[in-house]
């Protein structure tokens, strides 16, 4: 990884320096392809500044959220004193399937809550609006449960310095994360305000088996139920051919 | 060697699959039973969503249990009629079964009617077989007579019918109803049924041992197939690689276990089936019971 980011450092270096940008910013990559071999991945964000950055100068955060998708929270609830069954449910409409924040500093100590709101940088001031049970133990138990995952990052990690103009962060993407479009925000804040922000932009695709097999299961479930049949039915009589014992 | 799932969405441990099935294949083979009763149990504790679990299970079953009803057509030794006509009935129950799980799903109630489905169930047959083995075991000292052929009150009803390798000219409504419960019990369980359709046969109906095997096969191959079908295109929950996975360990297990279920004494086998299916009841129960770690969890909203 370390020399990894010593080349980053010679590119970035070797890029003209155009002065009227306060921040330039890249991913490492703009796709993720999921294959049936998939375990996760990690990209980097990275990027340089025109001021110096660090303690004292500007700094930077940045900001991850995955497609959005309705998910329910549901409550455990003893019946009968015995039994535990699911009970009350809070649905939410928009819940980010992954989302990561990380800044030079965390962001509640760079920005005006208000400011950080606006901009969503943190897990509670993700805009989540539900309906069904109104107590908030369910917002929170959504946040543990998205944390636990491995989908909801904060602060994990600080965006690190390189030679007070560079900076970077690692984006560990876990073997669960949804597939779609990812928007990457990185945001250069100057005295409690964000100066600067660039948005940047990334794809996870499942290719190769996995997605011949998902894409085929969604557009004709009738075909690939077909399929299904039979190709269990030919495994298992295969099978039974060439592991004949008797 | 960790494999992406692409139904299930998740990354699991190949080998990890390979071995269940072959681990629930050998255990299928030594007692002449499909497994899928252990297998879906087992797929849900490893953390594969319930929904993707019975489904796939269900796909599983049929092909563990294709090569078996091939070899039990060339013995002649399946009743097709007998088998046609508690397929009418498994398919109707699958159908109906599948809608049921349909709704559970909508409510969020899966894991719950899954797990009650396999206590209930498992605890009764489970029950029953320990209970009738031992009987057994004990007749065997003091041998008692017993009668060929039994009438019960099933014998009574309308719609009669001849189904001449089983010997038997009974209504085609029994049969019809057992392959109902059979279908349902298949479609939100993930089983092939033929650890209850057995006994049911040989002690509801009467059919002779020898055509009970290859007859309950032809049932649960296709009822599976039906399962496989709705569940594909209702729910779109069946993971063909899962399936293939547990197949490659499943029919490899089946073949050692069948060559090693030889030599065990019926009542003997029988009294252990019974005792892994009441384990298997009973951890399940625990599962139920036991103040759960996190009283929440979260799915996607349908």
């Amino acid at each position: 990884m370390r020399a990894g980011s010593l080349l980053l450092l010679l590119v970035l270096l070797a890029l003209p320096a155009r002065a009227q940008d306060a921040l330039v910013a890249a991913l490492s990559q703009d796709a993720v392809e999921v294959t049936t071999g998939f375990t996760g991945a990690q990209l980097m964000v990275f990027g340089s500044t025109e001021a110096p950055i660090g303690p004292g100068g500007d700094e930077v955060v940045v900001v991850v959220h995955g497609p959005n998708r309705p998910t329910v929270v549901r409550r455990k609830v003893p019946v009968l004193g015995v039994l535990w069954v699911n009970g009350p449910s809070a649905r939410f409409a928009d819940v980010p399937g992954f989302y990561f924040v990380a800044g030079t500093r965390p962001a509640w100590q760079l920005l005006p809550e208000v400011e950080r709101h606006r901009y969503g940088l943190g897990l509670d001031a993700l805009p989540l609006v539900s309906t069904g049970a109104r107590s908030p133990a369910f917002r929170a138990a959504l946040l543990e449960l998205e944390v636990l995952s491995g989908l909801w990052v904060e602060d994990s990690q600080p965006v690190e310095i390189a030679g007070s103009r560079l900076f970077h962060v690692r984006l560990p993407l876990p073997a669960g994360v949804p597939t779609g479009d990812y928007r990457v925000e990185v945001l250069l804040v100057r005295s409690r305000q964000v100066v600067a922000r660039q948005e940047l932009a990334f794809r996870v695709d499942r290719v190769g088996t996995a997605d011949r097999i998902a894409s085929v299961a969604e557009d004709q479930p009738l075909v690939y139920g077909i399929a299904c049949i039979l190709l269990a039915a030919f495994a298992g009589w295969f099978g039974s051919v060439v592991f004949r014992r008797s | 060697m960790q494999v992406y799932l692409p139904i299930a969405e998740m990354s699991v441990d190949a080998l990890l699959l390979v071995g269940i099935g072959f681990g629930v294949g050998w255990l299928s083979g030594l007692f002449g039973v499909g497994g899928g009763f252990l297998l879906t149990p087992l797929l849900i504790l490893i953390g594969i969503p319930a929904p993707v679990a019975v489904a796939s299970g269900a796909n599983q079953t049929l092909g563990a249990s294709v090569s078996g009803l091939i070899a039990q057509w060339r013995r002649g030794t399946v009743d097709a009629r007998m088998g046609t006509v508690l397929l009418v009935g498994g398919l109707t129950g699958s159908l109906l079964g599948v809608q049921l799980f349909a709704l559970l799903r909508r409510v969020g109630q899966v894991d719950l009617a899954v797990s009650l489905f396999y206590v209930v169930v498992l605890g009764t047959v489970g029950g029953l077989m320990v209970m009738e083995s031992v009987r057994a075991i004990l007749r065997r000292r003091n041998a008692m007579k017993r009668k060929l052929h039994e009438h019960f009150w099933v014998h009574g009803l309308p719609l009669k019918m001849r189904f001449r390798k089983s010997r038997l000219y009974i209504s085609v409504i029994p049969p019809f109803a057992i392959g109902v419960g059979i279908g349902v019990l298949s479609a939100v369980m993930g089983v092939g049924g033929g650890f209850m359709l057995v006994p049911a046969m040989i002690y509801l109906l009467g059919i002779p041992t020898s055509v009970v095997i290859g007859t309950s096969l032809f049932q649960v191959v296709f009822v599976a197939a039906n399962v496989t079908l709705l569940q594909a295109i209702q729910l779109g929950t069946v993971d063909l690689l899962l399936t293939l996975l547990l197949l490659l360990g499943g029919v490899a297990g089946a073949q050692f276990g069948a060559s090693m279920g030889g030599k065990l004494r019926g009542e003997e086998t029988r009294a252990l089936l019974g005792m892994l299916v009441l384990g298997v009841a009973l951890s399940l129960l625990w599962g139920l019971l036991r103040p759960p770690e996190n009283l929440f969890s979260s799915g996607p909203a349908l």
